[in-house]
């Protein structure tokens, strides 16, 4: 059933979370037809913004006795369309659950509502000298539940982990408006099964995480962050293998290419990096001040030695923005130069980094599209861009050609579909070339283990035969 | 009805072990003690298991199994022949193997290049890497490194009606699809056999610092450790045990801090700065450290890791790291042989006084009122006391949500295993 709610219902909705905060008008809706992946667009049948754990649980209540899906959103960023409206659903977003609830310094952990931006973490726990680690470049405005959902790394994550490693405990509200607490600091005896570890990343597909408790560490005294400029990608990738090879734990390794560059220097954002280099890699150590030096230095060395033809290191916080610069507003700056941007990612075991770049190139090449990688090295996860204009119906063909190439590429070197940014809706059909069929079978059966009636997040993730209807394919959207 | 068929039509005889009657069990033996070569073997046996509606107790060594007492038919399934090194990728840090391989061997392969997998829960030299992540124990140094469950990167594994599913993958970042294999780490053998692991390798640090400080009592070390938790460096590990011999017998505080030389001096000075008390260096292990004293160090870390001994009645208990004083008065009523606590991670082991296990479940309500959990570990195999199945999973919590925890759990046993063949995953 699509269309407006049932009159009844909307008021329902409304007396539990305030006439404000459900919205049904169209034009209001319209910022919720996608997240960021923008080739996908769905109208909701309308958006309940809840404010507590009760109130979700109240509102998933009353649209599970309607039988309407749910979409569960935070701010939108995911780039597989995870937070994607269903035709017939309606979207339960968590921008009013943005309280911090509990900071408690002594051991380290903080209590926050889903909402809650993944950089206000940190700014409001450095006060006590700690912070929240993982890092999504969309950390300005992504959520933390949104980050659990996906199951979100960043630049940093190299050193330090992914999402998974920092949740300690969830509040999550069941399709039948019950309310379970997971997990928590201080069960570690509990000799229970790991259902935090499993609802991170289920991608709103379980439940809606109500709180989150996580773990927080002490900030680090220094940072070092190097800009290794290289000719070719192929020297950068070996760069890379080198200093992990060599023992070294940098906190991030992040590699730039030159169609990256080149449009980050064409923009507003230009950063300085020499147009002309193949590729350039952001090396940065971070850690107790002695020491970071030696590091540095030896990241230096191994960079010269793979052909780098300049290193250049930050010597002041604004010199580190500086370098950071062009990886952080890499994505900001492909606007300019496509309409659309198509953020692939990928993991691949790290050694294989040169030849597989190599490869997307060629890939590239063959389909006529602009690819521009810029990605998180260390970990081999990477991302190419593809380019387009998603009013271009046989451009956008070439896009998903190109993208099941890469995809088949990453997986043939041992690598996997998505490192970071989930499944979503873009990957499921890609899931066939890691998974087989038992595999499928089985994520479906532990999905129904925790929403046995389909009601979170249908047609994500999971390519299933009685839902795949459900959603338009990317090509029928655009034409 | 199709007639029981019996197991050596499935299984070639290497893979069928004569049955001794070892008290692991619990003096009641298994029919048959299957060693299978490979998994599909292993997928014959659990689909044979669950068709015959026979009991299936998946084992390493067999050291932690709970002693059997259940009624019914059931066969053990040992893995120690699916005990190959089966790929290292030393650059890209990554190691499968079977999960019969000793975690020691594993080590030692890593060791070749200078690498490691830092894990370091009790026993952990003489545990499997399949009996390891089933245990899904990190031991303290997860301080440093993160939890097991964030390193192991992929597994086979058979569901207990014989399906065979390749969970995660060889790279460290991969969420294509639910985190299935997060859930089979430290479910112990309940929710399938696992075949093969493939985990994260770590290069050794530099230096591994040892640096001690002995106090009266237990619960002077554990006050010092809280200080330490709040420093402004992570260290790698910080315990603390009820005594340690070679410092005549007194409870002490063990913090290891890793990194290049001139960090872990720079660290040392910082926290011992923050905490307010000297520490004494015992040595460093790693390149460039003195080879004897590197030794001994080394065996003083496992003397701390191996303190409680695994073969007692063993006690765990946890609380969030600040509620360990009262955690410890607590626990202290077991009347403890020895004890250790990981700091980071507020969690306690003691080799309770077997006389005093009764006080368990009287204990259990005052961890409750910390908001922690409690739960019998082993039972010794000379003093098998306590409930009808005291390892399995407490549920300690007494809040609202604890039915809906727990269906879960059994929802996703059924998911991996309908017949419920494996052992000793339900009661
Ligand atoms: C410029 C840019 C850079 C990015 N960089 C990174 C990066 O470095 N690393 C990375 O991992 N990702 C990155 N992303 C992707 C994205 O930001 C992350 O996936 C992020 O975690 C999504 O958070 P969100 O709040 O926007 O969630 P949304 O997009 O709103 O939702 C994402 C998914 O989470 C579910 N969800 C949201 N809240 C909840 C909840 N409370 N309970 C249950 N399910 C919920 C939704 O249903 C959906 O499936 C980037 C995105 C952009 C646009
Ligand atoms: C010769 C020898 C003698 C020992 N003697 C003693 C002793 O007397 N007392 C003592 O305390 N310790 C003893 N140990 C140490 C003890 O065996 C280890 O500490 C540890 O318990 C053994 O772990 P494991 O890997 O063998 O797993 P196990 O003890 O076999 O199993 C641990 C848990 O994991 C599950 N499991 C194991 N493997 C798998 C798998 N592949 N898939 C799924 N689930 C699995 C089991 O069902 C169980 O729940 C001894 C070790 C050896 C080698």
């Amino acid at each position: 059933m699509t269309g407006p709610l049932p009159p009844r219902l909307e008021r329902e909705l409304r007396s539990v979370v305030g006439a404000d905060h459900v919205i049904t008008d169209p034009d209001r809706l319209m910022v919720y037809e996608s997240d960021g992946l923008t080739a996908y667009r769905v109208a909701p049948r309308a958006v309940v913004l809840p404010a507590s754990t009760e109130e979700v649980s109240e509102v998933v209540r009353l649209l599970h006795g309607a039988d309407i899906e749910i979409v569960p959103r935070g701010a939108g960023t995911g780039l597989s369309g995870g937070a994607l409206p269903t035709p017939d659903g309606v979207i339960v977003g968590t921008a009013r659950m943005n309280k911090i609830l509990s900071i408690d310094a002594a051991d380290r952990l903080a209590l926050v509502q889903p909402g809650v931006v993944n950089a206000r973490l940190t700014e409001a726990t450095r006060p006590h000298g700690l912070y929240y680690a993982p890092d999504p470049s969309s950390q300005s405005t992504c959520t933390l539940g949104g980050n659990v959902a996906e199951n979100s790394g960043g630049p940093h994550c190299l050193k330090y982990g992914v999402t998974s490693r920092y949740v300690t405990g969830l509040t999550v509200v069941m399709a039948g408006g019950e309310v379970v607490r997971l997990g928590g600091a201080g069960h570690e005896a509990s000799g229970e099964l790991d259902l935090v570890g499993l609802f991170v990343g289920s991608e709103g597909c379980f439940g809606i995480a109500t709180e989150i408790e996580v773990r927080l560490l002490p900030l680090t005294e220094g940072v070092r962050t190097l800009l290794g400029i290289f000719d070719t990608m192929e020297a950068a990738g070996h760069a890379v293998t080198s200093i992990i090879g060599s023992g070294l734990m940098p906190a991030a390794v992040e590699i730039i290419d030159k169609a990256t560059i080149e449009a980050v220097e064409a923009s507003i954002f230009a950063a300085g990096y020499p147009t002309d280099a193949g590729a350039a890699l952001v090396i940065e150590f971070d850690g107790t001040e002695a020491g970071l030096d030696a590091d540095a230095d030896r990241a230096e060395r191994c960079c010269l030695r793979e052909g780098a033809r300049e290193v250049r290191r930050a010597s002041s916080e604004t010199e580190r923005a500086a370098l950071w610069k062009g990886r952080k507003k890499a994505f900001g700056a492909m606007g300019r130069i496509a309409p659309d941007l198509l953020v692939q990612d990928a993991t691949v075991p790290r050694t294989r980094l040169p030849e597989v770049l190599a490869e997307i190139s060629r890939i590239g090449e063959r389909y006529g599209l602009k690819i521009a990688n810029v990605f998180h090295a260390g970990d081999g996860n990477l991302h190419p861009n593809l380019l387009f204009d998603r009013t271009d119906a046989e451009e956008l063909a070439r896009v998903e050609k190109a993208s099941h190439e890469i995809m088949s590429l990453c997986v043939a070197v041992g690598g996997t579909i998505t490192g970071e940014h989930g499944v979503g809706v873009d990957k499921r059909g890609y899931m066939g070339l890691v998974h087989d069929e038992v595999e499928l079978d089985m994520l479906r059966r532990v999905r129904r283990v925790f929403d046995p009636g389909g009601l979170f997040n249908p047609g994500k993730v999971v390519p299933d035969a009685v839902d795949a209807g459900a959603l338009p394919e990317v090509s029928e959207v655009a034409s | 009805m199709i007639a029981a068929q019996p197991l050596s039509d499935l299984l070639p005889p290497e893979a069928l072990a004569s049955v001794d009657s070892s008290p692991l069990f619990g003096g009641r033996p298994p029919e048959a003690i299957v060693r299978p070569a490979s998994v599909e073997e292993v997928a014959a046996l659990l689909s044979w298991a669950s068709r015959e509606g026979v009991g299936v107790l998946t084992m390493a060594s067999g050291h932690r199994v709970a002693p059997v007492t259940r009624e019914g038919r059931f066969v053990a399934l040992r893995m120690d022949r699916l005990n190959a090194i089966e790929a290292y990728e030393a650059a890209d840090l990554t190691i499968t193997a079977g999960a019969g391989a000793p975690f020691s061997s594993v080590t030692r392969a890593l060791g070749e290049n200078d690498q490691w997998a830092p894990f370091d829960p009790a026993d952990v030299a003489a545990r499997s890497l399949g009996g390891l992540v089933a245990a899904g124990e990190s031991g303290p140094l997860r301080m440093g490194y993160g939890e097991l469950r964030n390193h192991v990167l992929g597994a086979r594994v058979v569901t207990g009606d014989g399906r065979t599913l390749d969970l995660g993958g060889r790279v460290v970042k991969n969420v294509a699809g639910f985190d299935v294999l997060k859930a089979v780490v430290g479910s112990r053998g309940g929710l399938a056999a696992i075949t093969s692991v493939c985990l994260r390798a770590f290069p050794r640090p530099e230096v591994d610092r040892v640096l001690v400080r002995t106090e009266p009592t237990v619960r002077a070390a554990a006050g010092l450790a809280l200080a330490v938790g709040t420093a402004p460096v992570l260290p790698a590990s910080c315990v603390v045990v009820d005594r340690l011999s070679e410092r005549g017998e007194r409870a002490a505080l063990v913090v290891r801090l890793h990194g290049s030389r001139a960090t872990v001096d720079e660290e040392q000075v910082r926290m011992e700065r923050h905490v307010g008390v000297p520490f004494e260096v015992v040595g460093d292990v790693g390149t460039g450290a003195d080879a004897a004293s590197s030794e001994s160090t080394r065996r003083l870390l496992e003397g701390v890791r191996d303190h409680v001994k695994s073969d007692g009645t063993v006690v765990v208990a946890s609380v969030r790291p600040s509620r360990l004083p009262r955690l410890l008065e607590v626990v202290d009523r077991l009347g403890p042989l020895a004890l250790s606590c990981d700091a980071y991670t507020g969690l306690v082991r003691v080799e309770a006084d077997p006389e005093r296990i009764t006080e368990l479940d009287l204990l259990r309500r005052d961890v409750i009122a910390l908001d922690g959990a409690i739960r019998q570990e082993r039972i010794s195999s000379t003093a098998m006391r306590g409930s009808a199945d005291p390892l399995s999973p407490h549920d300690d919590r007494r809040d609202a949500s604890a039915a809906g925890r727990t269906a879960l759990a059994r929802r996703l046993e059924t998911a991996f295993d309908p017949a419920g063949a494996l052992w000793p995953a339900r009661t």
